[in-house]
């Protein structure tokens, strides 16, 4: 079985550059043989790198420790789901599973477009493969998975005890899935411009890949500080580590780009700068790996493998090169007719909105490479920690959120006084008086305390307008169609789902928004040595230290559990039972968090320490309003499936648009797709 | 080119402006020097008094002390070849702080010499590669059953001979 992988990926390889150059042959010699030839390369690749998947899966599920990776990741005792996620545990593995997604969306996009859009497919094609022989050539020729151990072990390594967990399960396949569904609008994008079909057509094609990407990869970041949270026990949930930087750029970019991508289908505006946006969305996907494979960037958690990072430098550098070269050379067929009227328009609210979430990802970015950077031209490594995001993206953030509220309901074109009157009066009222009844309750000792604050004020805000626009649109349809206010909500929505759908999304957000000001700001923590009987105080809370019990949980591992009782007011309100777990030959014990999440609060507990004596050392933190990201998360993913929905009308209207383009085409001298005939 | 556009260009440039400044002023007020327990020997330790500072070195078999009246209260010493850095630290050390571990501390050096932590970090769970190819037992790697003190070096590395 094995061997069969190790040949799978062989195969794989040599039929994706098969492939491509069948397709490109195809596409520039009208030849209808190659073309049907190439045609099945997409499936055939899929079907090898799925077989060479289930080889290793196989290896995993049956204990095949003489397989290396196998060894290094899993062990006989470990449970069925962490020997399949310890598929993608190390750096071999992962780059398959990478391999996997992309060539199953490549056969998604083959069998969906291969009919309708045979201009563009062809070359989106050829730009898929090339992504995928890039990996193929990785896990052939540096990073084989198969490769075997001459003695085989008895016993495998194990995945660490940290990463067994159910987010190992969740948020890495997340995270991957987002990132690489990227390559989809970039494929489609560098197909349009080297076919020079630049209308908004490969845009419209691929606006449900970036959305589902863009949903991936914003599920993933959000699981990613979930876990962090949950499990890494230091309080926090999100430290501005590289590799965290490395997921949230792309995400950054990707809203930009959907954002503007708005304006292109409205005002045939800004193609240069959504063909540059999805670029970077795309070089950021690879960048992000970059930095994960290089070892150059110290970060907490890196493979440490420092050759793949100049192989991923030069592809980067390929890629970018190519991609700017396609860019200038179609720029005269990139300019646009229209232009900007005025500040206070909604085109322009986008702008800002772009240059704000790219001043954001390029300020990640430069404190990512600042320690290379700093050494390259002063020869001293120097590096930036969470104060410096903190205090670059959150003014920006701030204005990001301030605009989320301006954007969607300021006019078209040149917004007039009675316009503004009309959308913002009474968002700007509710905040205001928001801002005054806030004040009385909420301290202000700190800059932190004073930039939540306004974050509150900002919130109300943008909250505000959306509620007005559901119920201003509701109130409308349900006087049309002279039903309930309930029933003119849902047809609203139903109607609009692009829309509306975005502004649910604009909740979530308002909601991780303000989750992340009130525990930034008004987080308390303490720390405490604390014998039975004793407590420590904090937020109002009382902790009794109560008892320590030690459990034989298996032969493996010992737990010791310490109970904590928690009191308010003199009433008891929830028991604490953080944990230390020791396995067995070992002394590094894995810690386990005590928490309770409520919508005002969470109550965390982390057992630091304790002796003989049962003397224990605690630490306890209290953090407001954590719940909210959580459920803005929720929130974000209920909106993103009301925009993903199938809509009826959207489908018309392309339908519509597809016809008027094969009659301009067929017409046309210049037909280059040799598909047609087919 | 037409008013509008370059009134736009303006208004683009006037954000970009302000965010690259607020970029360029935050980062010389936040940064810190980040080098290994040699460099900074090699740098010159005096040079480096109360400046912001991350160093990074492998924790001393043995080194580690910890206050019997308060556990929070931790010195250790941290090295890198034959250098050596003596680190005191408060607060709670993370569970894969262990002798031999890869450890990075961050906050300033006194003239006395020792380095006065206000945070600790180990290297992460998914950094197992290089430990392995050093031939050493990842620290949170779970126990072997099937012999004894069998070492769990990849065998890889091992003459044959000898398995």
């Amino acid at each position: 079985m094995n061997a069969l992988g190790e040949f799978a990926l062989q195969l794989g390889l040599a039929t994706s550059i098969y492939g491509i150059v069948c397709y490109l042959m195809a596409a520039r010699g009208n030849r209808i043989d190659l073309y049907l030839s190439a045609d099945k390369t997409p499936l055939v690749v899929w079907a090898c790198v799925m077989m060479a998947s289930i080889a290793l899966w196989k290896a995993f599920l049956t204990d095949d420790f003489s397989v290396e990776y196998v060894w290094a990741y899993s062990n006989s005792q470990q449970n069925v789901f962490y020997k399949l996620a310890s598929f993608w545990g190390g750096q071999k593995g992962s780059l398959l599973f990478w391999t996997l997604i992309l060539t199953t969306y490549m056969v998604i996009v083959h069998s969906q477009y291969r009919k309708k859009h045979l201009r563009l497919v062809p070359h989106a094609m050829a730009v898929m493969l090339v992504m995928t022989v890039f990996f193929l050539g990785l896990l052939n020729f540096s990073t084989n998975p198969f490769e075997l151990i001459p003695l085989p072990p008895e016993d495998g390594r194990g995945l660490n005890p940290l990463l067994q967990n159910y987010w190992m399960v969740i948020h890495p396949p997340t995270l991957y899935l987002g990132y690489v569904g990227f390559t989809v609008p970039f494929a489609f994008a560098i197909a349009a411009l080297i076919t020079k079909n630049l209308d908004d057509g490969w845009i419209r094609l691929t606006r449900k890949w970036a959305l589902i990407s863009w949903f991936f990869l914003c599920m993933g970041n959000l699981f990613g500080a979930q876990w962090a949270y949950v499990e890494l026990g230091w309080g926090g949930y999100w430290a501005w580590d590289p590799v965290e930087n490395a997921a949230f750029m792309p995400l950054i970019v990707a809203t930009a780009y959907l954002h503007s991508i708005q304006i292109q289908e409205k005002k045939d505006m800004m193609k240069v700068w959504n063909m540059s946006l999805i670029l970077l969305t795309f070089v950021m996907t690879i960048f992000g790996t970059f930095i994960t494979r290089s070892g150059l960037i110290q970060s907490v958690h890196t493979f440490d493998e420092a050759t793949l990072g100049f192989i991923f430098l030069g592809f980067l550098g390929v890629i970018i090169a190519f991609s700017v070269f396609l860019i200038v050379k179609r720029l005269p067929l990139l300019k646009s007719e229209n232009e900007l009227d005025s500040f206070l328009s909604r085109e322009s609210s986008f702008l800002f909105n772009n240059l704000v979430l790219l001043g954001i990802g390029f300020a990640t970015f430069w404190g990512t490479i600042f320690p290379i950077i700093s050494e390259a031209f002063r020869g001293v490594k120097i590096t930036v920690g969470p104060p410096f995001y903190n205090q670059v993206n959150v003014p920006i953030g701030m204005v990001l959120l301030a605009l989320v509220g301006i954007g969607p309901v300021i006019a078209w074109r040149k917004a007039t006084w009675s316009n503004l009157k009309n959308s913002f009066f009474k968002p700007i009222v509710t905040a205001g008086l928001a801002g005054v009844g806030l004040s009385f309750f909420l301290p202000f000792t700190n800059k932190a305390e004073i930039l939540a604050y306004i974050t509150f004020i900002i919130c109300v805000f943008v909250l505000t307008t959306i509620v007005l626009e559901f119920s201003k649109g509701a109130r409308a349809r349900a006087q049309i169609s002279g039903g309930t206010f309930i029933e003119g909500f849902g047809s609203l929505v139903w109607h609009n789902k692009r829309r509306y759908g975005g502004y649910v999304v604009h909740v979530g957000i308002v909601c991780i928004f303000a989750g992340i000001a009130a525990s930034s700001a008004y987080s308390v923590d303490a720390q405490k040595v604390l014998k039975i009987g004793e407590s420590l105080e904090l937020g109002g809370y009382t902790f009794t230290y109560e008892k320590l019990r030690v459990r034989e949980a298996s032969d493996v591992k010992t737990r010791i559990i310490a109970s904590m009782g928690v009191f308010k007011d003199g009433k008891r309100v929830w028991t604490a039972k953080p944990e230390k777990e020791f396995y067995k030959e070992q002394n590094q014990p894995v810690s386990e968090v005590s928490l309770r999440s409520t919508f005002i609060e969470d109550l965390y507990v982390i057992l630091a320490d304790f002796r003989e004596d049962e003397t224990a050392t605690f630490k306890v933190y209290v953090n407001p309003m954590v719940w909210w990201m959580w459920f803005g998360q929720m929130v974000i993913a209920l909106g993103t499936i009301v925009c993903m929905w199938p809509d009826k009308q959207e489908e018309r209207r392309r339908l519509q648009r597809v016809r008027r383009q094969e009659a301009v085409f067929a017409a046309g001298p210049a037909a280059p797709a040799p598909a047609q005939q087919e | 080119m037409p008013r509008k556009k370059i009134k736009f260009l303006v208004g683009a440039f006037m954000i970009i402006l302000a965010i690259g400044f607020l970029i360029g002023s935050t980062i010389n007020s936040t940064s810190t020097y980040f080098m290994t327990v040699s460099e900074l020997h090699h740098n010159g330790m005096d040079n480096y008094y109360d400046a912001g500072l991350k160093v990074k070195g492998n924790v001393v078999d043995g080194s580690i002390q910890r206050d019997p009246q308060n556990s929070l209260d931790v010195a250790f010493r941290i090295k890198e070849n034959d250098d050596i850095l003596k680190v005191v630290y408060n607060g709670i050390t993370p569970d894969m702080f262990n002798d031999g571990g890869e450890v990075v501390v961050e906050g300033t050096l006194a003239e006395d010499g020792v380095f006065h932590a206000n945070t600790l970090l180990t290297s992460c769970p998914s950094k197992y590669e290089a430990e392995k190819e050093k031939g050493k037992t990842h620290p949170g790697s779970l126990p072997d059953f099937s012999g004894a003190q069998k070492p769990k070096v990849s065998p890889e590395t091992l003459p044959k001979a000898k398995i």
